[in-house]
């Protein structure tokens, strides 16, 4: 067939509404990835933006070793920005006062990501700044100001330097890091550091050189850079793992999105291929009757089909971009980051996907129609040999798998998911075939609408367990994603609740704690737990010395030692948040001195349950035994402790307490107060960096909603093409029906009944499938705990129910009000 | 003496159904010869369908040898015989079969569109006008009434040029003034394109104003006394 006829076709098609629904199918797959992928592309590149401000920089280089000037000459020959940072604790003093600060110094390009807030007056709420603080100035931290009894433009001495206090420092970017970054913060030049000559060998020093730019040539230099042992090459992800969890796990959300998207829409475009194709075979017929040869047909349907596809991928690109632009619209005063441009990626990924939709899923059908016999032509009962389930089913996976992979770059997340789906399939349409089965009656049953249906679902039974199973998945996949994207919110959300303490005290003398904490209930909302602070170091493991036990088991990399000095605590009861994984907990009344560790603590320095370890805390030594291994939460917004003591061990030694609360903005005052009265204690703000974890959470939400919006759009499109496919046997059968006297009452109760089943049936498919799914999900993929949705078990099966009838009368209408003859001449 | 058009020699077709083995054609043996006009006659189920099917390439036989022109249409496959239906073959069905997409001169320039030929349009508009339907051209099937759909369908029957004209029941679904209207036009076009014509009916006046009626009943050819009377 020559392309001027194809293209006559084809137009013909899609003006006579045949090619309608594999047309919208197609567009609907290719505009629900260019939107989401486009949104993603820019969202991700957006937070990933954002969260850099926690590292001040794209990346950093840190050590306690001077940064080589040969590292800062790489990274500027590769056009990346760059700045130094010096932090190092030290004692400060003015008149008689003194306090141990932590002082940061850095040069004046700092920093590279997020900003500097200055202000006038402790406890304000600030301006952003350009500047550092110039040669010979300092500012300092709020709680500062009261401690050393101090105002702006006084002086303090630094190590052997006198510098001017020039501004309060209210807020750092790089500041929410460690919870151990001990100290006050004192911000001050790095030309500066030489003339304090605090920095002798020996002093605990922490080199940063601050990068960014351009990611490939971020990463060209990490290679290029000989960074082990003793330079640790740090992003957001390893730097701040709550913000690097809450983004992969973001991330990995709005993959299954898309890629549950794009597994709907191929259904939906396979589902309406097949009917174009059957609604073809006498066309094809006549075509072969007419001299057409089977090359002839193949390569004019399939020139149609890609004629199709080509339209349907640029209308699909248009739409998603335009549909991109309305969300990123609708969600502009929620996304207070500027967007960057978008990548070219997510057009080519929306293209790809349009051709390989039409490939996968619509070509096997149309390679169907080279087989229809001429003789059908005179000859209507003659059949059409089934399409080979191979090329049908083969296609199709092949077709999801290369989709899938590429878009979600994920082979585990693809091969689980399609293997649930194969599984669910298979046993669910055992299960539905059987119950269809099962006392097949004789006859049309045509007396009652509700017989008729059942005689009418057993009687194909073979199409209607198709139909199941499609509705089924269909709605499981709407239903994972629904529970996934619960889970992932409340699992954020609990992370950071509103009322979590943003406040943490510590350096707490014995003495003091009593007065703290009655000062904090009164003016403030008290934080859960209490933990005494002990710092110490590993000095024996078993029968070896620290030193030679880490030699043996030969840890690489930066990173603290195993002999590095630690905080440790001691508590009768295993903190929240803690999960024993190996070993147990101490009894309450226990004696003996017996010790917790952290997993990946454990795991690093080869610890296991049973051996023992000599801690030395502060030239006093302690022997304890490992009884239990411990996993952390890594994101909560609560003090961790790698090393944990029985009260049996450590609660005769001196300790300092750490406690913590929550205060209101509005009142920060009160630490004016706290400090006043108890000046040696430390008091740790992470209210900002707390504001700032919620605001991501918050954005990432709303992406995930939105991208569950668009999956539901591409459901809806299958459950109608699934309809259609139907349709015409049911027309059929009703339109003789109809023909021989039945009412319109009976069809419209027939229909019902039908759907109604069929809705009924694909709901429990689809719950059962669902919980197995997102159970899967959950612990593989978003590192979860699994659970049961009891409440989906009665929602499943009515809202599929309610939902098909609904689609499928709407869709059916035209087969209860059209006049029978006029059915039964269309047949 | 006249070539031979179509020859059939010892024809049979069997289908397996689940009963066990159903046999539709029981050793036919025929010749066409080029200018004949043929009547296939025979009760309904008698087979004649199927032999029009397999006479005309669109269907195969179990056994046996089917020759249409220099074609041995048993040796060739789907393609090849497709390529000599193109070429040497035009249809009249009885529910018309034209492409519902397209339109009267559209669905008559079909054929020589599919053969790759030029001048499709203007010989296909002559062909229209020929059978009366000139102010038809633009019209699509579901326009037109089923006996203006027979005409255009006899149209593109000959807008190949065939040798041969395969018609199934070509009166079939029309009423009696139509469908003898319907005829007249067939035989004048039959006369003007000195094309061979094969027809499958029921329609005893129809069969007698053909040259030859073969009787088929039981998938055999009989004497035609037999299968008309079993026909009635």
């Amino acid at each position: 067939m020559n392309i001027k006829l194809v293209a006559r076709m084809a137009w013909r098609d899609v003006r006579s509404g045949e090619m309608g629904l594999l047309l919208v199918a197609l567009l609907v797959a290719v505009g629900t990835v260019t939107s989401i992928s486009l949104f993603v592309d820019r969202l991700q590149s957006a937070l990933l933006e954002e969260s850099s401000n926690f590292l001040a920089a794209d990346r950093q280089i840190s050590s306690s070793r001077a940064i080589p000037e040969d590292f800062i000459v790489q990274a500027q020959q590769r056009g990346l920005n760059t700045a130094q940072t010096l932090v190092f604790p030290s004692m400060v003093f003015a008149g008689d006062l003194n306090q141990l600060v932590s002082v940061k110094a850095v040069d004046e390009t700092y920093p590279l990501r997020g900003e500097l807030i200055v202000g006038s007056e402790p406890f304000q709420r600030g301006a952003p700044t350009d500047a550092v603080p110039a040669p010979g100035t300092i500012w300092l931290d709020s709680r500062l100001f009261p401690a050393m009894n101090v105002a702006l433009g006084d002086s303090l001495e630094v190590g052997m330097a006198e510098l001017t206090i020039a501004k309060v420092l209210v807020a750092e970017p790089d500041r929410g890091g460690s919870f151990f970054d001990l100290g006050p913060r004192l911000l001050m030049n790095l030309q500066d550091v030489a003339a304090t000559e605090v920095v002798q060998p020996g002093s605990r020093l922490s080199y940063r050189l601050l990068l960014s730019g351009d990611e490939t040539e971020l990463e060209s230099l990490r290679e290029a850079l000989p960074l082990k042992p003793n330079f640790s090459w740090i992003s957001v992800r390893e730097s701040s793992p709550r913000i690097g969890r809450a983004l992969d796990r973001a991330e990995s959300f709005l993959l299954l999105g898309g890629l549950l998207g794009v597994l709907l829409a191929g259904i939906a475009v396979g589902l309406s291929a097949h009917r174009y194709a059957q609604r073809h075979f006498d066309h094809v017929g006549v075509l072969k009757t007419l001299g057409a040869t089977p090359a002839q047909i193949l390569r004019g349907f399939m020139s149609l089909l890609l004629l199709v596809g080509a339209i349907a991928i640029v209308m699909g690109l248009l739409a998603g971009s335009l549909l991109h632009i309305v969300i990123v619209q609708l969600l502009a005063s929620l996304i207070a980051v500027e967007l960057p441009m978008p990548t070219v990626r997510p057009f080519l990924l929306g293209g790809a996907t349009g051709l390989i939709c039409a490939l996968a899923f619509a070509m096997p059908a149309f390679v169907h129609l080279k087989n229809v016999e001429p003789m059908r032509v005179i000859r209507r009962d003659l059949g059409v040999a089934p399409l080979s389930r191979w090329l049908s089913y083969g296609a199709a996976a092949a077709g999801s798998l290369l989709l899938l992979v590429w878009y979600t770059k994920d082979l585990w997340l693809t091969l689980w998911t399609l293997l649930s789906i194969v599984s669910i399939c298979v046993i669910f349409g055992a299960l539905a075939w059987a119950l269809l089965k099962g006392g097949r009656v004789a006859g049309m049953q045509a007396k009652s609408g509700w017989r008729l249906a059942l005689a009418g679902l057993q009687r194909r039974r073979m199409e209607n367990t198709a139909q199941i199973l499609i509705f089924g998945v269909a709605i499981m996949l709407l239903l994972v994603l629904v529970l996934i994207r619960t889970a992932l919110i409340d699992e954020w959300r609990s992370q950071v609740p509103e009322d979590a303490a943003n406040h943490f005290v510590m350096n707490i003398a014995e003495d003091e704690v009593e007065g703290v904490r009655a000062l904090v209930r009164d003016q403030a909302t008290e934080g859960e737990f209490l933990f005494p602070m002990i710092r110490g170091r590993v000095s024996q493991v078993n029968d070896s010395s620290a030193k030679q036990w880490q030699e043996t088991v030969g840890r690489q990399g930066g990173g603290p030692r195993l002999t590095s000095e630690r905080s440790l605590t001691w508590s009768v009861l295993p903190p929240e948040n803690n999960a024993i994984i190996a070993g147990a907990w101490w009894s309450a009344d226990s004696t003996a001195a017996e010790v917790s560790l952290e997993q990946e603590y454990a795991e690093d320095f080869g610890l296991q349950l049973g051996d023992r370890l000599e801690f030395d805390v502060g030239g006093r030594r302690v022997w304890s035994t490992v009884t239990s291994i411990r996993s952390l939460e890594w994101e909560s917004m609560t003090p961790n402790f790698y090393i944990i003591l029985s009260p049996g061990a450590l609660s005769d030694f001196p300790a300092t307490y750490m406690t913590s609360f929550f205060l209101e903005p509005s009142e920060k005052v009160f630490l004016n107060t706290l400090l006043r009265q108890y000046p040696t204690i430390t008091v740790i703000e992470i209210d900002a960096l707390i504001a700032q974890v919620q605001k991501i959470v918050a954005q990432v939400s709303q992406a995930v909603e939105l991208v569950l919006a668009l999956v539901l759009l591409s459901g809806a499109l299958v459950l109608i093409a699934s309809i259609q496919a139907s349709r015409d046997t049911r027309m059929a059968e009703h339109g003789l029906i109809r023909a021989l006297g039945g009412t319109r009452a009976l069809i419209g109760g027939s229909l019902t009944a039908e759907f109604l089943v069929l809705g009924a049936f694909a709901g429990v498919v689809a719950v059962f499938g669902a919980e197995l799914v997102v159970a899967m999900l959950q612990l593989q993929v978003f590192e979860l705990q699994a659970e049961a949705h009891p409440w989906i078990w009665l929602l499943g099966p009515t809202a599929g129910a309610l939902i098909i009838t609904v689609v499928g009368l709407a869709g059916s209408r035209s087969l209860i009000d059209t006049p029978p003859m006029n059915v039964l001449r269309g047949l | 003496m006249s070539r031979t058009v179509v020859s059939a020699e010892g024809v049979e077709k069997i289908v397996q159904t689940s009963a066990g083995q159903l046999v539709i054609l029981d050793g036919i043996d025929l010749e066409i010869n080029e200018g004949e006009s043929v009547a296939i006659v025979g009760a309904s189920g008698s087979g004649k369908t199927t032999l029009l099917g397999i006479l005309a390439g669109l269907d195969t036989a179990s056994s046996g040898t089917v020759k249409l022109l220099d074609a041995n249409l048993t040796e060739l496959d789907e393609e090849a015989r497709a390529l000599t239906r193109g070429q040497h073959v035009g249809f009249v069905f009885q529910s018309f079969q034209l492409l519902a997409s397209l339109t009267a001169l559209e669905n008559v320039m079909l054929p020589v569109e599919l053969r790759g030929d030029t001048l499709a349009q203007s010989q296909a508009q002559e062909l229209l006008e020929k059978v009366g339907l000139a102010d038809r051209l633009d019209h699509y099937p579901r326009q037109l009434s089923g006996g203006e759909q027979q005409r255009v369908a006899i149209a593109r029957a000959f807008a190949s040029d065939p040798t041969v004209l395969f018609a199934d029941e070509p009166t079939g679904n029309l009423d009696t003034q139509t469908g003898e209207r319907i005829c007249q036009l067939l035989f004048d076009l039959n006369q003007e394109f000195g094309t061979t014509l094969i027809m499958v009916t029921h329609d005893l006046q129809l069969a007698a104003r053909c040259s030859r009626t073969i009787a088929i009943s039981g998938g055999q050819i009989v004497p035609s006394e037999q299968a008309t009377a079993s026909a009635l």
